[in-house]
C-alpha cells in the first residue's frame, strides 16, 4: 500500500539509497545473554553513534546519536535504520539538540525508520528541536510495530533561534511519525508548524512557544494506565514554571498519545519525562531516565 | 494582482453547466448537505466546547477564530485531502477507499474525534442506502459492514458525492459548508448566540472556505494530517469535562 505517503515504501532502508546522504546509520540491537546489544552497527559521514552504555542493570542498552557536523542546512538528508529484535530493549537519546540552519537549498530531512521484534523494546529521547531563521525541517518517521513490542517517542519543538531574537522565523517544521503494525497504520502523526499559516493564535500553541509529544504503543497501555498518565500529566503541567497545557488520548489500538504546551524546553520536557519515568517504573521497574550529557 | 480594490475575476466555472436548470445532482447535493440530515452532527463541538468550557470563547468573535482554526487544520489538512483522495487528485497517500479508511482512523488521533468521524460516518452510510445510493459508497458501505473498514464522514461524503458526479472542488466546498453550518448551529445552542449572530459569522465563513479549498488543491501527500497541537489538547481534555453537552 502507498498509505504511508512520500515515505511509504518497505523499501525505504537506507541500502542502495544512500549516495547522496549527508550522514546515514544503521543499527541492529539483539538480546544477547540476558542483555540487549548492538550486533550490527554501520555509519557513514555526518551521523554517528557514540559508545553504547547502560543506565541501569535492566539489560536495556542506551546509544547516543551524534551528528559531528553540528547541524543540519539545506538539503541534507539523513538516514537512520534501527531494528531492536525480538525481546531486545533500547534507548535512544541524541548528544544534544537537534539544530536546522538556513535552508535555501532546500529543507533538511532526516529519515528513520525503525523496526521493533515480538517482546521488543524502544524509548526515543532526543533533545529538543531548534530550527533558525528560514530553516525547512522534515523529519520522516516510520515504525514497524509487532502487536507485542513497545514503543515510546517523545519529541520536543522550540520556537527556534534568530538573532534578532524574533520567534518562529523558521519557515516550516514537519514531524512526521507512520506507526504500522502487521502491515496496518495504527497511528500518523502530523506535527507541521508553518509560521506563515500562523502559529501563536487560537488552536495551533493557544499563545505558547513550545510544543512536546509523547507517543507509547504497547499492549499494556490500557485505560488504567491511561487515567494514571493523564493525572501524572496534568501534575507535571502544574508543577511547571511557566503556563503549561497538557492532554492524553487513547490510540485504536493498546497506546496513548501525550500532547505538551509550554513556554520552555525545560516545563515541557519536564512533563515529558515525568510520564516517561512512570511508565518506566511501571512496565520496566527502572528508575528515571537520568541522562549526564553535559 | 496590483494594489486596489478592482474586484476579482470571477471564476470560470467547473464544467459546463445546463443552459436552463441545474445539473443532476444539485438538489441530492443541498439533500445532502442539509443539517436536517440525520447524521447526528448536533452531538459533536469537535473541541469547541472545551473552549466554550475554558471561557476562551464567548461570544461571535471567538468562535470564528475558533472555526478559522478548525477550517485551516482538520477541514483542509486532513478532511480535504481525503475526498481529494476518494476522487483520485491526490495519488501517494492511499490506493483504495479501505487504505485512506485505515490511515484516516490513525490520523485522527484524539479519541472522541476518530469515535465521531465514524458515529457519523455510520449515520451517512445507513442513509446513502434509500437516499443516496451508488456504487462507491455501496462497495465502502459494504466493507463496513464486514467490519473491514471503520467508515469515515469524509469518506462516505465524498463517495457519494463521485457517485452523484459532483465535480470535487463542488464537493470541497459543499463539505466544508456543511460541517461549520452544524458548527455554527451547535455554537448558537451551546455559547449562546442569536440566529442572526450565527448568520453573520457563517458570512464571514464563505470566503474562507474558498481559500480552504485553494489551499487544500495545493497540498501534498506529505501533508495529509497535519494537526493544530491546541486543537487537539482541547478535544482531548473534553474527554474528561464534566457536564457536557456534546459528545466530543
Amino acid at each position: 500500500m502507498t498509505a504511508a505517503g512520500p515515505s511509504a515504501g518497505p523499501d525505504a532502508e537506507p541500502e542502495g539509497t544512500g549516495a547522496a546522504c549527508t550522514g546515514r546509520l544503521a543499527l541492529r540491537i539483539g538480546q544477547r545473554g540476558g542483555r540487549s546489544v548492538a550486533v550490527e552497527q554501520f555509519h557513514e559521514g555526518a551521523l554517528r553513534v557514540l559508545r553504547p552504555h547502560r543506565l541501569d542493570d535492566s539489560g536495556q542498552v542506551c546509544f547516543v546519536v551524534v551528528n559531528p557536523g553540528g547541524g543540519y542546512l539545506g538539503a541534507d538528508r539523513y538516514e537512520m535504520d534501527v531494528r531492536v529484535e525480538d525481546g531486545a530493549s533500547l534507548l535512544l537519546t541524541t548528544q544534544s539538540a537537534t539544530k536546522v540552519y538556513r535552508t535555501p537549498q532546500g529543507p533538511a530531512v532526516q529519515r528513520t525508520r525503525l523496526r521493533l521484534g515480538a517482546g521488543a523494546r524502544l524509548e526515543t529521547v532526543p533533545d529538543q528541536l531548534i530550527a533558525y531563521r528560514d530553516a525547512e525541517y522534515v523529519q520522516d518517521t516510520v515504525v514497524d510495530l509487532h502487536p507485542t513490542s513497545s514503543m515510546c517517542l517523545t519529541e520536543i519543538v522550540t520556537p527556534g533561534w534568530d538573532p534578532g531574537g524574533e520567534r518562529f522565523s523558521y519557515s516550516e517544521v514537519q514531524l512526521r511519525t507512520l506507526v504500522m503494525m502487521q502491515g496496518r497504520p495504527v497511528l500518523l502523526d502530523n506535527l507541521l508548524i508553518r509560521p506563515e499559516w500562523g502559529v501563536s493564535g487560537v488552536g495551533v500553541l493557544e499563545g505558547h512557544s513550545h510544543v512536546g509529544s509523547l507517543v507509547v504503543v504497547d499492549p499494556r497501555a490500557d485505560e488504567e494506565v491511561l487515567a494514571a498518565v493523564r493525572a501524572c500529566a496534568e501534575a507535571a503541567a502544574r508543577a511547571c514554571a511557566g503556563p503549561a497545557l497538557a492532554a492524553v488520548t487513547s490510540l485504536a489500538v493498546p497506546g496513548l498519545v501525550l500532547r505538551v504546551l509550554g513556554d520552555s524546553t525545560g516545563d515541557v520536557g519536564r512533563v515529558l519525562a515525568d510520564v516517561a519515568a512512570q511508565l518506566r517504573a511501571l512496565w520496566c521497574g527502572q528508575p528515571p531516565l537520568a541522562l549526564r550529557k553535559y | 494582482m496590483s494594489r486596489g480594490a478592482a474586484p476579482a475575476a470571477p471564476e470560470p466555472p467547473h464544467e459546463a453547466w445546463p443552459d436552463a436548470g441545474a445539473p443532476s445532482w444539485f438538489t441530492a447535493l443541498l439533500q445532502l448537505t442539509d443539517s436536517a440530515l440525520p447524521t447526528g452532527a448536533f452531538s459533536h463541538s469537535y473541541g469547541l466546547e472545551g473552549y466554550l468550557h475554558s471561557g476562551a470563547v464567548t461570544e461571535e468573535h471567538g468562535l470564528a477564530d475558533w472555526l478559522d482554526a478548525y477550517l485551516d487544520t482538520q477541514l483542509t489538512t486532513t478532511d480535504a485531502l481525503v475526498v481529494r483522495v476518494l476522487y483520485g487528485d491526490l495519488p501517494g497517500v492511499a490506493d483504495t477507499p479501505a487504505e485512506m479508511d485505515a490511515l484516516l482512523t490513525a490520523a485522527l488521533v484524539p479519541r472522541e474525534i476518530r469515535q465521531a468521524s465514524v458515529k457519523t460516518g455510520r449515520r451517512l452510510l445507513e442513509l446513502s442506502r434509500d437516499g443516496f445510493g451508488g456504487p462507491a459508497v455501496a462497495a465502502y458501505r459494504d466493507q463496513v459492514d464486514e467490519g473491514r473498514c471503520d467508515g469515515h464522514f469524509c469518506l462516505a461524503f465524498a463517495l457519494v458525492g463521485r457517485d452523484l458526479g459532483v465535480p470535487l472542488e463542488v464537493l470541497l466546498r459543499a463539505y466544508a459548508w456543511s460541517t461549520l453550518t452544524s458548527l455554527v448551529q451547535n455554537a448558537v445552542r451551546a455559547v449562546p448566540l442569536g440566529q442572526a449572530a450565527g448568520q453573520r459569522v457563517l458570512t464571514r465563513c464563505r470566503p474562507r472556505v474558498e481559500e480552504s479549498v485553494r489551499r487544500a488543491m495545493a497540498l501534498e501527500p506529505r501533508h495529509f494530517g497535519a494537526t493544530a497541537p491546541g486543537l487537539e489538547i482541547a478535544q482531548m481534555r473534553h474527554e474528561h469535562q464534566h457536564a457536557r453537552l456534546f459528545m466530543s
